[in-house]
Protein backbone atom coordinates (compact mmCIF):
# COMPACT_ATOMS: atom_id res chain seq x y z
CA UNK A 1 0.00 0.00 0.00
CA UNK A 2 1.34 3.79 -0.76
CA UNK A 3 -0.25 6.54 0.36
CA UNK A 4 0.75 10.33 -0.84
CA UNK A 5 3.88 9.11 -1.40
CA UNK A 6 6.66 11.42 -2.84
CA UNK A 7 10.09 11.01 -3.23
CA UNK A 8 12.45 14.01 -4.69
CA UNK A 9 16.12 14.14 -5.42
CA UNK A 10 17.35 17.70 -4.61
CA UNK A 11 15.30 19.60 -6.86
CA UNK A 12 14.28 16.53 -9.14
CA UNK A 13 10.78 14.60 -8.49
CA UNK A 14 11.03 11.29 -9.17
CA UNK A 15 7.73 10.27 -7.79
CA UNK A 16 4.96 12.71 -6.56
CA UNK A 17 1.79 12.05 -4.63
CA UNK A 18 1.44 8.34 -5.61
CA UNK A 19 -1.39 6.42 -3.99
CA UNK A 20 -2.51 2.67 -4.46
CA UNK A 21 -3.32 -0.24 -2.97
CA UNK A 22 -2.01 -3.77 -4.32
CA UNK A 23 -3.24 -7.16 -3.35
CA UNK A 24 -2.96 -11.22 -4.56
CA UNK A 25 -2.49 -11.20 -8.48
CA UNK A 26 -0.46 -10.18 -10.72
CA UNK A 27 -0.02 -5.97 -10.88
CA UNK A 28 1.84 -4.24 -14.06
CA UNK A 29 3.45 -0.59 -13.25
CA UNK A 30 3.48 0.49 -16.88
CA UNK A 31 5.39 3.67 -17.65
CA UNK A 32 8.07 5.00 -19.89
CA UNK A 33 11.60 4.85 -18.72
CA UNK A 34 12.02 8.06 -16.50
CA UNK A 35 8.53 7.97 -15.07
CA UNK A 36 9.29 6.64 -11.78
CA UNK A 37 9.09 2.88 -11.93
CA UNK A 38 12.12 1.47 -10.19
CA UNK A 39 11.79 4.53 -7.46
CA UNK A 40 8.60 3.57 -6.81
CA UNK A 41 9.32 -0.37 -6.55
CA UNK A 42 12.83 0.64 -4.61
CA UNK A 43 10.48 2.45 -2.08
CA UNK A 44 8.02 -0.50 -1.96
CA UNK A 45 10.48 -2.97 -0.60
CA UNK A 46 12.80 -0.62 1.46
CA UNK A 47 15.32 -0.19 -0.58
CA UNK A 48 14.51 3.70 -0.45
CA UNK A 49 12.84 6.19 1.70
CA UNK A 50 10.10 8.12 0.80
CA UNK A 51 10.55 11.72 1.33
CA UNK A 52 6.74 12.17 1.63
CA UNK A 53 3.87 9.75 2.67
CA UNK A 54 3.34 6.06 3.65
CA UNK A 55 4.38 2.45 2.67
CA UNK A 56 3.29 -0.46 3.86
CA UNK A 57 4.11 -4.10 2.82
CA UNK A 58 1.57 -6.83 4.68
CA UNK A 59 1.08 -3.95 7.23
CA UNK A 60 4.29 -3.14 7.71
CA UNK A 61 7.36 -0.56 7.14
CA UNK A 62 9.58 -2.47 4.75
CA UNK A 63 12.33 0.14 5.17
CA UNK A 64 12.29 0.22 9.28
CA UNK A 65 11.01 -3.19 9.54
CA UNK A 66 13.74 -6.09 8.93
CA UNK A 67 11.80 -8.75 9.48
CA UNK A 68 9.05 -8.56 6.58
CA UNK A 69 11.96 -8.28 3.70
CA UNK A 70 11.68 -12.10 4.32
CA UNK A 71 8.19 -11.72 2.81
CA UNK A 72 9.49 -9.94 -0.02
CA UNK A 73 10.96 -10.73 -3.59
CA UNK A 74 12.76 -8.74 -5.40
CA UNK A 75 14.39 -9.33 -8.79
CA UNK A 76 16.39 -5.70 -9.63
CA UNK A 77 16.42 -3.60 -12.91
CA UNK A 78 20.24 -3.61 -12.96
CA UNK A 79 21.93 -6.68 -15.19
CA UNK A 80 24.89 -6.68 -12.56
CA UNK A 81 25.02 -9.71 -10.79
CA UNK A 82 27.86 -11.44 -8.45
CA UNK A 83 30.77 -12.37 -11.13
CA UNK A 84 32.76 -14.80 -8.98
CA UNK A 85 29.48 -17.23 -8.00
CA UNK A 86 27.58 -19.61 -10.23
CA UNK A 87 23.67 -19.47 -10.72
CA UNK A 88 23.61 -22.24 -8.36
CA UNK A 89 25.95 -20.60 -5.90
CA UNK A 90 24.09 -17.00 -6.09
CA UNK A 91 20.31 -18.24 -5.15
CA UNK A 92 21.79 -20.53 -2.62
CA UNK A 93 23.23 -17.46 -0.87
CA UNK A 94 20.01 -15.83 -0.87
CA UNK A 95 18.32 -19.00 -0.01
CA UNK A 96 21.28 -19.08 3.06
CA UNK A 97 20.40 -15.03 4.13
CA UNK A 98 16.78 -16.21 4.28
CA UNK A 99 17.93 -18.64 6.69
CA UNK A 100 15.93 -21.48 4.29
CA UNK A 101 16.25 -25.10 6.00
CA UNK A 102 17.69 -26.62 3.19
CA UNK A 103 19.23 -23.78 1.12
CA UNK A 104 20.64 -26.12 -1.91
CA UNK A 105 17.12 -27.61 -2.11
CA UNK A 106 16.01 -24.67 -2.86
CA UNK A 107 17.88 -23.44 -4.98
CA UNK A 108 17.57 -26.15 -7.38
CA UNK A 109 13.97 -25.76 -7.21
CA UNK A 110 14.08 -22.24 -8.50
CA UNK A 111 16.83 -22.46 -11.18
CA UNK A 112 14.89 -25.35 -12.50
CA UNK A 113 11.31 -23.41 -11.94
CA UNK A 114 13.23 -20.31 -14.23
CA UNK A 115 14.33 -22.76 -16.99
CA UNK A 116 17.92 -23.13 -15.95
CA UNK A 117 20.55 -25.89 -15.02
CA UNK A 118 21.10 -26.24 -11.64
CA UNK A 119 24.00 -28.40 -12.33
CA UNK A 120 25.66 -25.68 -14.88
CA UNK A 121 29.28 -24.76 -13.33
CA UNK A 122 29.97 -22.32 -15.65
CA UNK A 123 29.97 -18.39 -13.80
CA UNK A 124 27.97 -15.84 -14.30
CA UNK A 125 29.29 -13.80 -16.47
CA UNK A 126 29.60 -16.80 -18.91
CA UNK A 127 25.64 -16.07 -19.10
CA UNK A 128 24.04 -14.54 -21.79
CA UNK A 129 21.61 -11.80 -20.88
CA UNK A 130 18.53 -13.37 -20.92
CA UNK A 131 20.22 -16.28 -18.85
CA UNK A 132 21.38 -13.76 -15.74
CA UNK A 133 17.84 -12.16 -16.04
CA UNK A 134 16.18 -15.75 -15.04
CA UNK A 135 19.12 -16.15 -12.31
CA UNK A 136 17.62 -13.23 -11.18
CA UNK A 137 14.05 -14.24 -11.14
CA UNK A 138 15.26 -17.28 -9.30
CA UNK A 139 17.09 -15.17 -6.77
CA UNK A 140 13.50 -13.55 -5.78
CA UNK A 141 10.97 -16.30 -5.83
CA UNK A 142 14.10 -19.02 -4.23
CA UNK A 143 12.19 -18.34 -0.64
CA UNK A 144 8.84 -18.26 -1.67
CA UNK A 145 7.57 -14.31 -0.93
CA UNK A 146 4.32 -13.32 -0.86
CA UNK A 147 5.15 -10.29 -2.62
CA UNK A 148 7.48 -10.23 -5.80
CA UNK A 149 8.78 -7.02 -7.56
CA UNK A 150 10.31 -7.38 -10.60
CA UNK A 151 11.88 -4.17 -12.41
CA UNK A 152 11.53 -4.45 -16.04
CA UNK A 153 12.23 -9.25 -15.69
CA UNK A 154 11.66 -9.54 -19.47
CA UNK A 155 14.54 -7.36 -20.88
CA UNK A 156 16.98 -9.49 -22.33
CA UNK A 157 14.19 -12.43 -22.90
CA UNK A 158 13.95 -14.18 -26.51
CA UNK A 159 10.04 -14.52 -26.82
CA UNK A 160 9.69 -18.38 -25.87
CA UNK A 161 11.64 -17.27 -22.42
CA UNK A 162 9.32 -14.62 -22.41
CA UNK A 163 5.89 -16.55 -22.44
CA UNK A 164 7.31 -18.81 -20.32
CA UNK A 165 8.45 -16.01 -17.92
CA UNK A 166 4.85 -14.33 -18.21
CA UNK A 167 3.10 -17.69 -17.73
CA UNK A 168 5.17 -18.28 -14.36
CA UNK A 169 4.24 -15.05 -13.20
CA UNK A 170 0.18 -15.25 -14.06
CA UNK A 171 1.14 -18.78 -12.00
CA UNK A 172 2.80 -16.74 -9.28
CA UNK A 173 -0.46 -14.55 -8.97
CA UNK A 174 -2.87 -17.31 -8.94
CA UNK A 175 -1.89 -19.06 -6.24
CA UNK A 176 -2.52 -16.02 -3.81
CA UNK A 177 1.07 -14.13 -4.31
CA UNK A 178 1.12 -10.08 -5.01
CA UNK A 179 3.56 -9.99 -8.05
CA UNK A 180 4.09 -6.38 -9.33
CA UNK A 181 6.17 -6.37 -12.62
CA UNK A 182 7.36 -2.95 -13.84
CA UNK A 183 7.79 -2.66 -17.56
CA UNK A 184 7.80 0.16 -20.36
CA UNK A 185 6.84 -2.29 -23.04
CA UNK A 186 2.79 -2.01 -23.36
CA UNK A 187 2.62 -5.34 -25.40
CA UNK A 188 4.38 -7.56 -22.15
CA UNK A 189 1.74 -5.63 -19.89
CA UNK A 190 -1.18 -7.09 -22.25
CA UNK A 191 0.01 -10.79 -21.97
CA UNK A 192 0.28 -10.04 -18.15
CA UNK A 193 -3.35 -9.76 -18.32
CA UNK A 194 -3.22 -7.96 -15.50
CA UNK A 195 -4.11 -4.61 -13.56
CA UNK A 196 -2.28 -1.87 -14.58
CA UNK A 197 -1.05 0.85 -12.60
CA UNK A 198 0.51 3.80 -15.08
CA UNK A 199 2.85 6.02 -14.19
CA UNK A 200 4.05 8.92 -16.06
CA UNK A 201 6.61 11.72 -14.72
CA UNK A 202 6.32 10.50 -11.51
CA UNK A 203 2.32 10.63 -11.37
CA UNK A 204 -0.23 8.00 -11.11
CA UNK A 205 -1.37 8.73 -14.61
CA UNK A 206 -3.98 5.75 -14.40
CA UNK A 207 -5.06 2.86 -13.05
CA UNK A 208 -7.34 0.01 -14.21
CA UNK A 209 -7.23 -3.26 -15.97
CA UNK A 210 -6.14 -3.47 -19.29
CA UNK A 211 -9.24 -2.97 -21.49
CA UNK A 212 -10.77 0.14 -19.49
CA UNK A 213 -7.16 0.89 -20.28
CA UNK A 214 -6.67 0.13 -23.90
CA UNK A 215 -10.17 2.12 -24.58
CA UNK A 216 -9.20 5.06 -22.34
CA UNK A 217 -5.97 5.28 -24.99
CA UNK A 218 -8.84 4.50 -27.69
CA UNK A 219 -10.51 7.47 -27.07
CA UNK A 220 -7.95 10.46 -27.49
CA UNK A 221 -7.02 12.09 -30.69
CA UNK A 222 -4.30 11.06 -32.90
CA UNK A 223 -1.91 13.93 -33.61
CA UNK A 224 -0.54 12.93 -38.03
CA UNK A 225 2.16 15.71 -39.18
CA UNK A 226 1.55 16.24 -43.17
CA UNK A 227 4.14 18.05 -44.90
CA UNK A 228 2.35 19.07 -48.60
CA UNK A 229 2.82 21.65 -51.40
CA UNK A 230 -0.84 23.25 -50.18
CA UNK A 231 -0.78 23.11 -46.46
CA UNK A 232 -3.65 25.75 -46.50
CA UNK A 233 -6.01 24.41 -48.82
CA UNK A 234 -5.73 20.75 -47.62
CA UNK A 235 -5.99 21.81 -43.73
CA UNK A 236 -9.16 23.40 -44.68
CA UNK A 237 -10.84 21.03 -46.82
CA UNK A 238 -9.94 18.08 -43.76
CA UNK A 239 -11.78 20.44 -41.40
CA UNK A 240 -14.62 21.43 -43.44
CA UNK A 241 -14.91 17.38 -43.98
CA UNK A 242 -14.98 16.76 -40.14
CA UNK A 243 -12.08 14.71 -40.76
CA UNK A 244 -9.69 16.36 -38.35
CA UNK A 245 -10.68 18.33 -35.47
CA UNK A 246 -8.02 20.50 -35.47
CA UNK A 247 -4.86 21.77 -37.57
CA UNK A 248 -1.75 23.77 -37.42
CA UNK A 249 0.26 25.27 -39.76
CA UNK A 250 4.15 24.77 -39.47
CA UNK A 251 6.31 26.52 -41.76
CA UNK A 252 5.58 26.73 -45.54
CA UNK A 253 4.95 22.78 -46.08
CA UNK A 254 4.00 21.34 -42.52
CA UNK A 255 0.44 20.65 -40.86
CA UNK A 256 -0.50 19.11 -37.73
CA UNK A 257 -3.65 17.81 -37.73
CA UNK A 258 -5.42 16.28 -34.80
CA UNK A 259 -8.22 13.67 -35.24
CA UNK A 260 -10.61 11.61 -33.31
CA UNK A 261 -10.99 8.69 -36.39
CA UNK A 262 -7.29 7.88 -37.24
CA UNK A 263 -8.70 5.24 -39.95
CA UNK A 264 -11.16 8.14 -41.52
CA UNK A 265 -8.46 10.44 -42.02
CA UNK A 266 -6.21 8.11 -43.43
CA UNK A 267 -9.02 7.04 -46.10
CA UNK A 268 -9.63 10.86 -46.75
CA UNK A 269 -6.24 12.07 -46.72
CA UNK A 270 -5.34 11.54 -50.21
CA UNK A 271 -8.72 11.76 -52.00
CA UNK A 272 -8.68 15.76 -50.56
CA UNK A 273 -4.98 16.18 -51.55
CA UNK A 274 -5.81 15.09 -55.06
CA UNK A 275 -8.93 17.10 -55.12
CA UNK A 276 -7.14 20.20 -54.20
CA UNK A 277 -4.23 19.69 -56.08
CA UNK A 278 -1.81 19.28 -53.24
CA UNK A 279 1.06 16.99 -52.97
CA UNK A 280 1.74 14.58 -50.10
CA UNK A 281 5.18 14.86 -49.32
CA UNK A 282 5.40 12.99 -45.69
CA UNK A 283 2.72 11.73 -43.33
CA UNK A 284 3.70 11.02 -40.09
CA UNK A 285 1.19 9.60 -37.16
CA UNK A 286 2.54 11.88 -33.48
CA UNK A 287 2.13 10.39 -30.47
CA UNK A 288 1.82 6.89 -31.19
CA UNK A 289 4.53 5.51 -29.32
CA UNK A 290 3.83 4.89 -25.43
CA UNK A 291 5.29 8.11 -24.54
CA UNK A 292 2.81 9.62 -26.52
CA UNK A 293 -0.16 7.75 -24.44
CA UNK A 294 1.07 8.41 -21.55
CA UNK A 295 1.55 12.23 -22.35
CA UNK A 296 -1.92 12.19 -22.83
CA UNK A 297 -3.09 10.37 -19.72
CA UNK A 298 -1.09 12.42 -17.67
CA UNK A 299 -2.45 15.81 -19.25
CA UNK A 300 -6.06 14.86 -19.67
CA UNK B 1 8.70 -24.35 -15.36
CA UNK B 2 7.46 -26.38 -12.05
CA UNK B 3 5.69 -24.57 -8.78
CA UNK B 4 8.50 -24.09 -6.07
CA UNK B 5 8.22 -25.95 -3.02
CA UNK B 6 7.20 -23.99 0.13
CA UNK B 7 10.20 -23.11 1.91
CA UNK B 8 10.59 -22.77 4.92
CA UNK B 9 12.15 -19.65 7.00
CA UNK B 10 12.71 -18.38 10.18
CA UNK B 11 15.46 -16.13 11.38
CA UNK B 12 18.86 -16.45 9.71
CA UNK B 13 21.23 -16.98 12.64
CA UNK B 14 23.89 -15.18 13.13
CA UNK B 15 26.75 -17.75 12.53
CA UNK B 16 25.00 -18.87 9.37
CA UNK B 17 24.23 -15.51 7.56
CA UNK B 18 27.56 -13.82 8.76
CA UNK B 19 29.93 -17.10 7.48
CA UNK B 20 27.34 -16.63 4.00
CA UNK B 21 28.38 -13.23 3.77
CA UNK B 22 32.16 -13.06 5.15
CA UNK B 23 32.33 -16.03 2.12
CA UNK B 24 30.80 -13.76 -0.53
CA UNK B 25 33.20 -10.80 0.27
CA UNK B 26 36.45 -12.65 0.07
CA UNK B 27 35.47 -14.47 -2.92
CA UNK B 28 34.46 -10.76 -4.64
CA UNK B 29 37.04 -8.75 -2.64
CA UNK B 30 40.24 -11.52 -3.34
CA UNK B 31 41.21 -10.78 -7.42
CA UNK B 32 44.82 -11.97 -8.36
CA UNK B 33 46.17 -8.17 -9.28
CA UNK B 34 44.96 -7.49 -5.84
CA UNK B 35 46.61 -9.77 -4.25
CA UNK B 36 49.76 -9.20 -6.14
CA UNK B 37 49.88 -6.05 -5.07
CA UNK B 38 49.71 -6.85 -1.71
CA UNK B 39 51.95 -9.97 -1.75
CA UNK B 40 54.10 -7.49 -3.95
CA UNK B 41 54.19 -4.63 -0.97
CA UNK B 42 55.10 -7.29 1.49
CA UNK B 43 58.29 -8.57 -0.41
CA UNK B 44 59.53 -5.56 -0.64
CA UNK B 45 59.50 -5.04 3.27
CA UNK B 46 61.01 -8.58 3.51
CA UNK B 47 63.97 -7.21 1.35
CA UNK B 48 64.11 -4.20 3.19
CA UNK B 49 64.80 -6.58 6.02
CA UNK B 50 67.48 -8.29 4.18
CA UNK B 51 69.41 -5.03 3.66
CA UNK B 52 69.08 -4.09 7.40
CA UNK B 53 71.08 -7.04 7.82
CA UNK B 54 74.41 -5.47 6.93
CA UNK B 55 73.52 -2.27 8.71
CA UNK B 56 75.68 -1.39 11.66
CA UNK B 57 73.03 -1.82 13.77
CA UNK B 58 70.98 -4.00 12.37
CA UNK B 59 67.97 -4.34 14.78
CA UNK B 60 67.83 -0.19 15.10
CA UNK B 61 67.46 -0.55 11.14
CA UNK B 62 64.87 -3.43 10.72
CA UNK B 63 62.78 -1.66 13.52
CA UNK B 64 63.00 1.55 11.37
CA UNK B 65 62.17 -0.24 8.04
CA UNK B 66 59.04 -1.95 9.36
CA UNK B 67 57.71 0.38 11.42
CA UNK B 68 58.16 3.78 8.29
CA UNK B 69 57.86 1.15 5.40
CA UNK B 70 55.83 -1.55 6.79
CA UNK B 71 53.32 0.41 9.90
CA UNK B 72 53.67 3.68 7.56
CA UNK B 73 52.74 2.06 3.80
CA UNK B 74 52.17 -1.41 3.48
CA UNK B 75 49.59 -1.88 5.92
CA UNK B 76 47.68 0.74 5.73
CA UNK B 77 47.87 0.95 1.79
CA UNK B 78 47.25 -3.07 1.73
CA UNK B 79 43.99 -2.64 4.08
CA UNK B 80 43.13 0.58 2.40
CA UNK B 81 42.42 -1.21 -1.35
CA UNK B 82 40.46 -4.25 0.35
CA UNK B 83 39.09 -2.58 2.85
CA UNK B 84 37.56 1.09 0.52
CA UNK B 85 36.75 -2.30 -1.86
CA UNK B 86 34.96 -4.89 0.59
CA UNK B 87 31.24 -2.93 -0.03
CA UNK B 88 32.36 0.11 -1.59
CA UNK B 89 32.67 -2.35 -4.85
CA UNK B 90 28.90 -3.52 -4.44
CA UNK B 91 28.08 -0.28 -4.18
CA UNK B 92 29.28 0.89 -7.49
CA UNK B 93 27.95 -2.42 -9.03
CA UNK B 94 24.51 -1.85 -7.64
CA UNK B 95 25.11 -5.35 -5.91
CA UNK B 96 23.63 -4.26 -1.89
CA UNK B 97 20.19 -4.52 -3.20
CA UNK B 98 20.89 -8.52 -3.27
CA UNK B 99 22.17 -8.38 0.45
CA UNK B 100 19.99 -5.54 1.60
CA UNK B 101 16.93 -7.27 1.37
CA UNK B 102 17.20 -10.08 3.23
CA UNK B 103 16.37 -10.51 6.81
CA UNK B 104 19.72 -10.24 8.33
CA UNK B 105 20.90 -7.03 10.82
CA UNK B 106 22.42 -4.55 9.20
CA UNK B 107 25.39 -4.68 11.13
CA UNK B 108 26.61 -8.33 9.66
CA UNK B 109 27.29 -6.82 6.69
CA UNK B 110 30.11 -4.32 7.24
CA UNK B 111 31.17 -6.84 10.12
CA UNK B 112 31.88 -9.31 7.15
CA UNK B 113 33.17 -6.92 5.14
CA UNK B 114 35.85 -6.19 8.62
CA UNK B 115 36.60 -9.59 9.37
CA UNK B 116 37.33 -10.57 5.18
CA UNK B 117 39.69 -7.28 4.98
CA UNK B 118 41.34 -8.50 8.09
CA UNK B 119 41.84 -12.66 6.74
CA UNK B 120 43.07 -11.24 3.79
CA UNK B 121 45.03 -8.49 4.65
CA UNK B 122 46.68 -9.10 8.06
CA UNK B 123 48.50 -12.97 6.98
CA UNK B 124 49.90 -10.89 3.53
CA UNK B 125 51.47 -7.92 5.23
CA UNK B 126 51.86 -9.08 8.93
CA UNK B 127 53.65 -11.75 8.10
CA UNK B 128 56.11 -10.41 5.64
CA UNK B 129 56.92 -7.98 8.22
CA UNK B 130 57.90 -10.53 10.99
CA UNK B 131 59.78 -11.78 8.28
CA UNK B 132 61.62 -8.60 7.55
CA UNK B 133 62.58 -8.57 11.39
CA UNK B 134 64.10 -12.12 11.24
CA UNK B 135 65.84 -11.19 8.08
CA UNK B 136 67.73 -8.52 9.56
CA UNK B 137 68.91 -10.36 12.29
CA UNK B 138 66.45 -8.58 14.73
CA UNK B 139 64.57 -11.39 15.92
CA UNK B 140 63.56 -9.72 19.03
CA UNK B 141 61.26 -7.50 17.03
CA UNK B 142 59.06 -10.10 15.40
CA UNK B 143 56.60 -10.74 17.92
CA UNK B 144 55.90 -7.12 18.39
CA UNK B 145 56.06 -6.27 14.62
CA UNK B 146 53.47 -9.25 14.21
CA UNK B 147 51.45 -7.74 16.99
CA UNK B 148 51.19 -4.06 15.90
CA UNK B 149 50.75 -5.06 12.20
CA UNK B 150 47.53 -7.25 13.00
CA UNK B 151 46.26 -4.94 15.06
CA UNK B 152 47.05 -1.84 12.43
CA UNK B 153 45.17 -3.91 10.01
CA UNK B 154 42.28 -4.21 11.86
CA UNK B 155 42.38 -0.73 12.40
CA UNK B 156 42.68 0.11 9.27
CA UNK B 157 39.83 -2.30 7.93
CA UNK B 158 37.27 -0.61 10.17
CA UNK B 159 38.48 2.70 9.01
CA UNK B 160 38.09 1.95 5.27
CA UNK B 161 35.59 -0.44 5.14
CA UNK B 162 33.46 2.88 6.59
CA UNK B 163 35.03 5.15 4.18
CA UNK B 164 33.80 2.61 1.64
CA UNK B 165 30.31 3.22 2.30
CA UNK B 166 30.52 6.79 3.42
CA UNK B 167 32.34 8.44 0.77
CA UNK B 168 32.61 8.42 -3.02
CA UNK B 169 36.01 7.76 -4.39
CA UNK B 170 36.92 6.29 -0.98
CA UNK B 171 40.08 4.71 -2.10
CA UNK B 172 41.43 8.37 -3.18
CA UNK B 173 40.74 9.97 0.19
CA UNK B 174 41.92 7.19 1.78
CA UNK B 175 45.01 7.58 -0.17
CA UNK B 176 44.96 11.23 0.74
CA UNK B 177 44.29 10.18 4.17
CA UNK B 178 47.34 7.74 4.28
CA UNK B 179 49.82 10.30 2.64
CA UNK B 180 49.18 13.24 4.53
CA UNK B 181 47.76 12.53 7.52
CA UNK B 182 49.16 9.28 8.80
CA UNK B 183 52.54 9.56 7.16
CA UNK B 184 53.21 13.55 7.16
CA UNK B 185 51.05 15.05 9.72
CA UNK B 186 52.07 12.26 12.21
CA UNK B 187 55.45 13.92 11.91
CA UNK B 188 54.40 17.31 12.20
CA UNK B 189 53.69 17.66 16.73
CA UNK B 190 52.88 15.45 19.04
CA UNK B 191 49.65 16.45 19.00
CA UNK B 192 48.53 15.36 15.48
CA UNK B 193 50.68 12.22 16.03
CA UNK B 194 48.64 11.24 18.93
CA UNK B 195 45.80 11.12 16.43
CA UNK B 196 47.19 8.72 14.12
CA UNK B 197 47.04 4.93 13.51
CA UNK B 198 50.21 4.11 12.71
CA UNK B 199 51.30 5.97 16.00
CA UNK B 200 49.70 3.86 18.12
CA UNK B 201 50.90 0.30 16.06
CA UNK B 202 54.93 1.73 16.44
CA UNK B 203 54.20 2.30 20.21
CA UNK B 204 53.50 -1.57 20.42
CA UNK B 205 57.00 -2.13 18.15
CA UNK B 206 59.13 0.44 20.42
CA UNK B 207 58.43 -2.31 23.33
CA UNK B 208 60.96 -3.98 21.80
CA UNK B 209 64.29 -4.00 23.93
CA UNK B 210 67.11 -1.67 22.20
CA UNK B 211 65.41 0.30 19.69
CA UNK B 212 63.77 4.00 18.89
CA UNK B 213 60.93 3.78 17.26
CA UNK B 214 60.14 6.94 15.39
CA UNK B 215 56.64 8.05 16.66
CA UNK B 216 56.63 5.15 19.31
CA UNK B 217 55.87 7.25 22.47
CA UNK B 218 52.75 6.69 23.36
CA UNK B 219 51.68 4.04 25.83
CA UNK B 220 51.04 0.08 24.77
CA UNK B 221 48.78 -0.96 27.10
CA UNK B 222 46.45 1.95 24.97
CA UNK B 223 47.88 0.84 22.18
CA UNK B 224 46.20 -2.58 22.57
CA UNK B 225 42.87 -1.33 23.14
CA UNK B 226 42.95 1.57 20.57
CA UNK B 227 43.59 -0.42 18.17
CA UNK B 228 40.54 -2.50 18.28
CA UNK B 229 38.61 0.32 19.81
CA UNK B 230 39.04 2.03 16.16
CA UNK B 231 38.41 -1.22 14.00
CA UNK B 232 34.86 -1.70 16.13
CA UNK B 233 34.14 2.16 15.52
CA UNK B 234 34.81 1.81 11.74
CA UNK B 235 32.48 -1.15 11.53
CA UNK B 236 29.64 0.52 14.08
CA UNK B 237 29.98 3.88 11.32
CA UNK B 238 29.45 1.59 8.52
CA UNK B 239 26.86 0.03 9.99
CA UNK B 240 25.22 3.29 10.74
CA UNK B 241 25.57 4.34 6.95
CA UNK B 242 24.26 1.04 5.86
CA UNK B 243 20.77 1.47 8.00
CA UNK B 244 20.31 4.82 6.71
CA UNK B 245 21.61 4.43 3.60
CA UNK B 246 19.18 4.20 0.11
CA UNK B 247 19.94 1.39 -1.99
CA UNK B 248 20.25 1.79 -5.56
Amino acid sequence: MAEGVSRWFGTLVAVSDVSFDIGPGVTALLGPNGAGKSTMLRMLCGLARPSRGTIRVLGRDPRSDVGVTRSIGLVPQQGSVFEPLTAREFVRLTAALHALRDPDAAATAALETVGLDPSDTRRLPAYSKGMRQRVKVAQGIVHDPVVLLLDEPLTGLDPRQRADMIALFRRLGAEGRCVLVSSHVLDEVERLGSRILVMSQGRLAAAGDFRELRALMDDRPLRVRVRTDRPRELAGALLEAGTVVSARLDGDEGLELDTNDAKGLARALAPVARDRDASLLEVVPLDADLEGVFRYLVQR
Amino acid sequence: MDTLPAASAERPRTAASLGALYRLLLRTQVTVPRLLGIVALGALSVLLGVFARWDDDPVQAAAEAVTSYGLGFVVPLAALWLGTAAIGDLVEDRLLVYLWLKPVPRWQLPAAAVLATITVVAPLTALPLAASALAAGAGELAVAVLLAASLAVCAYAGLFVAAGLWLRRAAWWGLAFVLLWENAAAYASEGTARFTLTSWARSIVATAPWVDVPLGGRSVVAALFVLPAVAVAGGLAATVRYRRADVD
